[in-house]
């Protein structure tokens, strides 16, 4: 029996007046997921475009698979590396040590197995605890569970440290879902990036273990800090020193939350997105230039007790969550600004809100991922008054 | 107007009767709202002051008995305080003075003052003027030889100043204990100066090497001087450990005790 | 009229309450819930207020003149405050230090203000006295709540007593520090009112706006 005849013969029991009517949704959700969806917009207006949603979330997902790759290579690359002083211990060190592998930080595939040890936990986690809930609110409220949460997982995953407690992880999603989505209406209704809600909850809840103070390599017993707490206490140019320079940021090699660190694979997936226009070039650019603009600004004026006041731009690019925020959560459609002049002044806001958090405040080292969130808060009044300026400046126009 | 006094009687049935909205009718009721009002609070603002005073006073006391490691819930404060001798110590000299009384002399009034306070320019605990004068508490044995010296100190933290005892051993080297009473740290982070567990960890430490070198340090990881002059960090609140660092650094260095605890080592008090 | 009473007290629990059907005295929720001991005495003075404040505003509602109508108002429940906040520096000094400010803020608690004027200037002083109790008490019940999710998850204990032994010392939970931090409550409060119109959905409020729907041809 061929899968969509499968799907064709259990779908009556499905729909109005089956067995499992109840669960259409979660009918709905693998159906589409394998084929194109065949229902159409019953009602106008029709938006025409061949960019759907799943299109959209798709491409999405693409464009992250060379963070996936190079979080699976680095975690396991900054896990051997440390443990080149430490006893491996557990069970990922029973399973490496049973399959030959080793813990050669200079063997590739030893660190892609170790790395994908530590990110299909965590991803799985996700999977399973924020489906749960998407689908309960997915059968109660009765819409579908699309791939929006494909994307949002994925992200999520990617942006918590390796180290994090599978039952954070947990927590952190439902919270993401529950929170960031669900309860505004769901995909297409949130005003917050669900991902990025779930992980700063984790961020408040839990700051001991998540705030970016001390280290994301998950090897008892190391010690030692990410790259803008070194950058926050003793100044950019320490880290060079501690052996982390600017092209090792700018590949990935150094340590922090999984899918982050390499600001190059962040760049090929922001390529991936501008070319098949899934993101928007003006807010990716409206980003940047407000993280250079007020960072330059900041070096001109200078700090004798503050470090960070000094950090070049360049290096504000490659540390901390900045390049994926930027590629992955500054371009998400539905919690941005949806307007063009909008869309600047939204990127302009999170860029220069990053250098802000990030240099003035001292109590979070990083400030990418609150930075996004107070973005998102801001879109419908930057449209708001995108939109009235429009008015106004055309109804001059016309007096 | 309520249905029933139709008939109004007398000056005071009458001034009633007025509608509401009368320019007489308003201020009176003005008058005598703020009048009752006023007698009322003022009578239990006169009534209750005795008692909270001794309330202010006892939460003062209480955290001296704590650092010293005497209080219990329970414990009669008041009493259980008599061992302490409370005196005004002349930070510069090192010495006791009675130019000021210890009952009434106010250790925060005392560092807004310009005549007895300074301004710092060296100010790694971030608290701007400095008091030359503080009250410090001796504890005595039954001996009347001195058995801890509780000494007020604080500093600033991430968001706030920390105000808080530390005690010492009569040898002005060894630490007893460490106490905060006021802050406003993070919860569950820089607030973990409270947690006993983290307080235990001062108690045995010393403030300075054989030569008498200032070596005590709260940092992450344990500095060349030994495990004896090192109290492990708060996890995650970097900022709150570094303003505890500086803060027992300052008030434990020259600008703060030293010529005190110099005296101290060498029996003078 | 005692059946009548009663629902005075009873309404502001569930079916009036006024955090989550009117959405009021959100301020103090927020900064004082974080634990349950707190959580109870703000509660106790602000029913203590509310019942009085409402019971001598009722008893001179005939003579009070419109004109300086809120400023009496106001005078009146200052000096109930005022008195509270004495009386817990006199005698639970150490709740009153953590309470700090928010004593004194139970004069702009927005339910104190709000039954005095909707209630207590139209009815008898016992009817008044017994509606701010109702409402002191929601607004408690409310707190409590909250008070109970803030402390249980947050530090590990309910009343100070250790419930949760946690990792900082020595037990094996890890304690939400978000709960800790005055936003959580808003979370929090959201949550509770959205289960109490889930369970009565006669509180939900009507749309403000209408959703055009065209039949499709």
């Amino acid at each position: 029996m061929g899968l969509r005849s499968f799907f064709d013969s259990v779908e009556p029991h499905f729909t109005k007046g089956g067995k499992w009517e109840k669960y259409f949704p979660v009918y709905e959700m693998v159906e589409s997921f394998l084929y194109t969806p065949k229902t159409v917009t019953t009602a106008a207006p029709h938006a025409r475009s061949y960019i759907d949603m799943k299109r959209i979330m798709t491409y999405v997902v693409i464009a992250t698979i060379p963070c996936i790759l190079m979080a699976l290579y680095n975690t396991g690359y900054q896990t051997n590396m440390a443990l080149a002083d430490h006893e491996a211990t557990g069970w990922r060190a029973a399973i490496i040590g049973g399959l030959g592998i080793g813990f050669n930080p200079a063997n590739p595939l030893a660190n892609m197995m170790h790395g994908l040890m530590y990110f299909l936990p965590i991803y799985i986690v996700t999977l399973v605890a924020g489906g749960i809930f998407e689908v309960i609110f997915a059968t109660v409220r009765k819409h579908e569970v699309n791939e929006g949460f494909l994307v949002s997982s994925m992200l999520y995953a990617l942006i918590v440290p390796a180290t994090t407690p599978l039952w954070q992880v947990a927590l952190g999603i439902i919270f993401g879902v529950v929170i960031g989505k669900e309860v505004f209406g769901g995909t297409g209704k949130n005003f917050l990036n669900p991902a990025l809600t779930g992980r700063a909850f984790l961020y408040f809840a839990y700051p001991a273990q998540l705030s970016g103070d001390s280290v994301w390599v998950p090897v008892d017993g190391y010690t030692g800090a990410t790259a803008l707490a070194v950058a926050a206490s003793d100044g950019f140019q320490e880290l060079a020193a501690r052996g982390m320079s600017w092209w090792d940021s700018f590949y990935g090699f150094i340590p922090g939350s999984m899918g982050e660190t390499s600001t190059l694979a962040c760049l090929i997936g922001l390529a991936f997105l501008l070319i098949t226009k899934i993101a928007n070039y003006r807010m990716v650019l409206g980003c940047l230039l407000g993280m250079i603009g007020f960072s330059l600004l900041l070096n001109a004026i200078g700090s004798d007790s503050n470090p960070m006041f000094a950090m070049p731009w360049y290096w504000h690019l490659v540390t901390g969550g900045f390049a994926f925020g930027l590629v992955f959560m500054v371009t998400e459609p539905v919690s941005g600004a949806h307007t063009n002049m909008g869309r600047y002044i939204y990127g302009a806001l999170i860029g220069f809100m990053v250098v802000m958090i990030r240099v003035i405040n001292p109590a979070f080292p990083e400030g990418m991922m609150l930075a996004i969130l107070f973005g998102n808060v801001f879109a419908p009044l930057i449209d708001h008054f995108v939109v009235q300026a429009n008015i106004k400046r055309r109804a001059k126009r016309h007096v | 107007m309520s249905d029933t006094e139709n008939q109004p009687k007398g000056p005071i049935g009458r001034f009633l009767a007025l509608p509401s909205d009368s320019v007489p009718k308003t201020i009176f009721v003005a008058v005598a709202v703020c009048l009752v009002a006023s007698m009322i609070v003022s009578a239990a603002a006169v009534a209750l002051r005795p008692l909270q005073e001794v309330n202010a006073l006892k939460d003062k006391q209480i955290n001296i008995l704590q650092v010293a490691g005497i209080y219990e819930p329970g414990t009669d404060v008041l009493e259980a305080f008599q061992a302490f001798e409370p005196r005004i110590l002349e930070l510069e000299t090192g010495e006791f003075t009675d130019k000021f009384d210890p009952a009434s002399f106010d250790d925060r009034a005392a560092a807004d003052d310009p005549a007895t306070s300074v301004e710092l320019t060296d100010d790694p605990a971030g608290i701007g003027r400095q008091a030359q004068f503080v009250t410090v508490y001796l504890l005595r044995d039954d001996a009347g030889e001195i058995d801890k010296v509780i000494l007020p100190l604080h500093g600033y933290g991430l968001w706030s100043t920390l105000y808080g005892f530390i005690a010492l051993e009569e040898n002005g080297n060894d630490i007893f204990g460490l106490q905060f009473y006021e802050h406003a740290e993070t919860p569950g982070l820089g607030a973990e100066v409270d947690n006993p567990r983290w307080k235990a960890l001062w108690n045995g430490k010393k403030l300075a090497d054989e030569n008498g070198e200032l070596q005590i340090s709260v940092t992450k990881t344990a500095p060349p001087a030994g495990p004896e002059h090192h109290i492990d960090a708060l996890a995650g609140a970097t900022l709150t450990t570094v303003g505890v660092h500086n803060l027992v650094n300052f008030w434990m260095g020259e600008a703060g005790y030293a010529a005190f605890l110099d005296n101290l080592k060498a029996g003078e008090i | 009229m005692a059946h009548k009473r009663r629902d005075m007290l009873i309404d502001p629990m569930v079916d009036n309450n006024p955090i989550t059907l009117q959405v009021l005295g959100i301020c103090s929720a927020l900064a004082v819930t974080s634990s349950l001991q707190v959580a109870f005495v703000m509660a106790i003075a602000v029913t203590f207020v509310t019942a009085f404040s409402s019971m001598f505003i009722s008893m001179i509602r005939n003579q009070i003149p419109g004109s300086i109508r809120i400023i009496v108002q106001m005078v009146i429940i200052a000096s109930l405050v005022i008195l509270v906040d004495q009386m817990l520096k006199a005698f639970a000094f150490e709740i009153s230090k953590t309470l700090s400010v928010f004593v004194g803020l139970i004069i702009t608690n927005c339910i104190v203000m709000g039954r005095a004027e909707a209630f207590a200037m139209k009815n008898p002083p016992i009817d008044s006295f017994i509606d701010g109790v109702g409402n002191g008490l929601g607004y408690g019940l409310i707190l409590m709540m909250v008070g109970v999710i803030r402390e249980l998850f947050g530090a590990g204990s309910l009343f100070g007593i250790t419930i949760l032994e946690t990792v900082n010392n020595g037990g094996w939970y890890v304690p939400n520090g978000m709960l800790l931090l005055p936003p959580s409550a808003f979370f929090i409060i959201g949550l509770i009112i959205w289960a109490f119109r889930s369970w009565k959905p006669e509180q939900v409020e009507e749309r403000e706006y209408k959703i055009q729907t065209v039949e499709a041809h």
